[in-house]
């Protein structure tokens, strides 16, 4: 830890004033109390204040060198002690010794400091109670800042690991039924098959992207999430059609990159995957200045039991909104004649 | 080589493209004869009533019914090559004695070498699929409960959602389900059931029973420290004296 004193000048400047202060304190008081010459006490009154200054800036060093090294109680209690002990009796000699070199007169020094050396020596143990309250005041302050810095820090770290997490995985099954459907068009396509493997690498390349870790634009995650509809469309032909109703000043509204992919895989997985007649996935988008609301929704065979496994998918995209707007984003889903509905109110960022 | 007839082959797959692939790569065995294509369980099942085919390509995900369902209510003994993205059913596909567990993507060679198995089994003479029954599943703790069953009525294959069951009886070698609409046979063990039912929707309350928890209408003393449950639907089931206990926690009385 640097010296708190230097840290900044108005520190600095507050330090020699209070010391000027004091300086200007212990003149009046001799004077007034010992009757001495004006000259001789405001020197001496001075002089062994900024002297004092001096040895206190000095005393930081080992007061903060014990703070850190010992942590016994006892054992740093005796170690201040010394030191205080040091700081007063190092400043009795020096004002003493510099003071009397000031005034050469024998006796008139002497006889000032005989008189009012009681008071002095009291003065100088007071000084340093105060000099070392102020010193530890200082680092219990910065231990306590240090302290919160370092907690808001793991908070946030905390916060992204969760969000890298929760940053849509693809589904390697959807990874390996595409493939296998490319393999298949091979003989049956070549040229489509040559049109879905592109489309499933410039698709993996925007979801498995990371420096799109900053929010990218709607129109850009959308242009993306056609590619994944595209490729679930040669898997799933006529099964699966989708439509758009988008209002176009929607598309610069940024969004954290994959948030929707989640939405259309399980509407795939509930639709789709669950359904033998046509499941239609219907976007559609509209906002204000402030407020992006995207609906998501699908057709289902209403009369299909669906067999067990939990919606993490959804759950995911709740907790991230939550990470990343608070309590200003919601996704909601309802189920209402046939139709599921993903509702998702965010707010607009640019 | 004598000339024999030729082995007849049905795919069950619900993606056109997935089919392509396996019908191209059949083109190489002239001594296996497709005999058709279904895109869904329910179209397979009846598919395999009509055709009776040797060798069954079966997909697992699949609308309505699942491959591993079909298996449950159907009464041909086909052989079974398992074609799917997900690996982590082949320990139960092996476990039921299909033929082969195919992944998708999936390759000539691995192809090959399954019809080269059910060959070998066909020539071996028929081994059938084993039932779902006979299966100890070796469930992961945290494998999703059951969600649903599916059960044979006459020619009917109905999709019973578990709610609607409620209650189950020990008969032998299977199980009786009750449920809203009817009962129906099942040839599994009471301790799937018991595994697999989501916990704290049904208790087994007696060797033979297992009820749904809020079929129960009350609870009615029978004998000296002996009770039987009384379900809405008026039927009285025996409770034995660690059903009793089960319930007691369940229930929390």
């Amino acid at each position: 830890m640097g010296h708190p004193v230097f840290e900044s000048r108005t520190k600095t400047v507050i330090w020699w004033l209070a010391w000027l202060l004091l300086g200007a304190g212990q003149s009046l008081l001799f004077y007034y109390t010992h009757d001495a010459d004006i000259m001789l006490t405001v020197t001496d009154g001075f002089v062994s204040m900024m002297i004092y200054s001096v040895l206190a800036l000095a005393s930081w060093y080992p007061v903060s060198f014990f703070n850190k090294q010992i942590s016994k109680t006892s054992g740093l209690i005796f170690n201040l002690i010394a030191v205080s002990a040091g700081l007063v009796i190092i400043w009795l000699l020096l004002s003493r010794l510099i003071i009397n070199a000031i005034f050469p007169e024998p006796g008139l020094y002497s006889d000032y400091w005989n008189n009012t050396f009681i008071y002095r020596a009291g003065l100088g143990v007071l000084i340093c109670i105060l000099v070392l309250l102020t010193y530890y005041l200082i680092i219990s302050y910065k231990r306590l800042s240090d302290k919160k810095l370092e907690e808001s820090r793991l908070e946030n770290l905390l916060k992204e690991t969760e969000l890298k997490m929760l940053r849509s995985q693809i589904n390697p099954h959807f990874l390996f039924n595409s493939l296998n459907s490319v393999s298949s068009l091979t003989i049956t396509n070549p040229d489509k098959a040559r049109e879905m493997v592109i489309k499933l690498s410039d698709f993996m390349r925007y979801a498995l992207s990371r420096k799109d870790e900053q929010p990218v634009t709607l129109g850009r995650e959308l242009e993306n999430l056609r590619l994944y509809l595209d490729i679930e469309k040669t898997r799933f032909g006529e099964r699966l059609t989708t439509a758009e109703d988008i209002t176009e000043e929607c598309l610069d509204a940024r969004i954290p990159n994959m948030l929707l992919q989640p939405l259309y895989e399980n509407a795939i997985k509930h639709g789709v995957h669950e359904s033998t007649g046509v499941v239609n996935i219907t976007t559609s988008i509209r906002c204000t200045r402030q407020i992006l609301e995207i609906v998501i929704s699908n057709n289902y065979d209403p009369e299909a039991v669906l067999p067990s496994g939990t919606g993490t998918g959804l759950v995911n995209v709740q907790r991230r909104l939550e990470l990343s707007y608070g309590k200003e984003a919601s996704l909601t889903t309802e189920k209402s004649n046939g139709q599921f509905i993903a509702r998702l109110k965010m707010p607009v960022l640019k | 080589m004598k000339e024999m007839n030729p082995i007849k082959v049905l795919i069950i797959d619900d993606e056109a493209p997935a089919r392509e692939i396996l019908k191209h790569y059949l083109k190489n065995h002239p001594d296996l004869q497709l005999t058709g294509e279904c895109p869904d369980g329910f179209a397979g099942l009846k598919a395999i009533r009509e055709i009776n085919p040797d060798l069954v390509l079966l997909d697992i995900q699949m609308p309505r019914l699942t491959g591993f369902e079909m298996l449950e209510v159907m009464d041909e003994n086909p052989l079974i090559i398992f074609t799917t993205a997900y690996d982590q059913y082949a320990l139960k596909a092996f476990e039921m004695n299909a033929t082969d567990y195919l992944m998708k993507p999936i390759s000539a060679e691995r192809f090959n070498d399954a019809i080269a198995k059910a060959r070998e089994k066909l020539a071996a003479g028929k081994e059938s699929i084993t039932r779902a029954a006979d299966v100890i599943e070796k469930r992961p703790s945290d494998a999703p409960s059951l969600s649903r069953v599916v059960v044979k009525k006459g020619s009917n294959i109905n999709i019973v959602p578990v709610e609607n069951i409620n209650y189950i009886e020990a008969q032998d070698d299977y199980v009786m389900l009750y449920y809203s609409g009817g009962k129906a046979l099942k040839q599994q063990r009471m301790k799937f059931y018991e595994e697999t039912l989501p916990p704290g929707q049904f208790v087994r309350i007696h060797r033979s029973y297992i009820v749904r928890v809020d079929a129960i209408a009350r609870l009615e003393p029978y004998g000296k420290e002996t009770y039987v449950t009384v379900l809405k639907s008026g039927e009285k089931l025996p409770v034995s004296k660690s059903g009793y206990k089960l319930l007691k926690d369940e229930l929390s009385f």
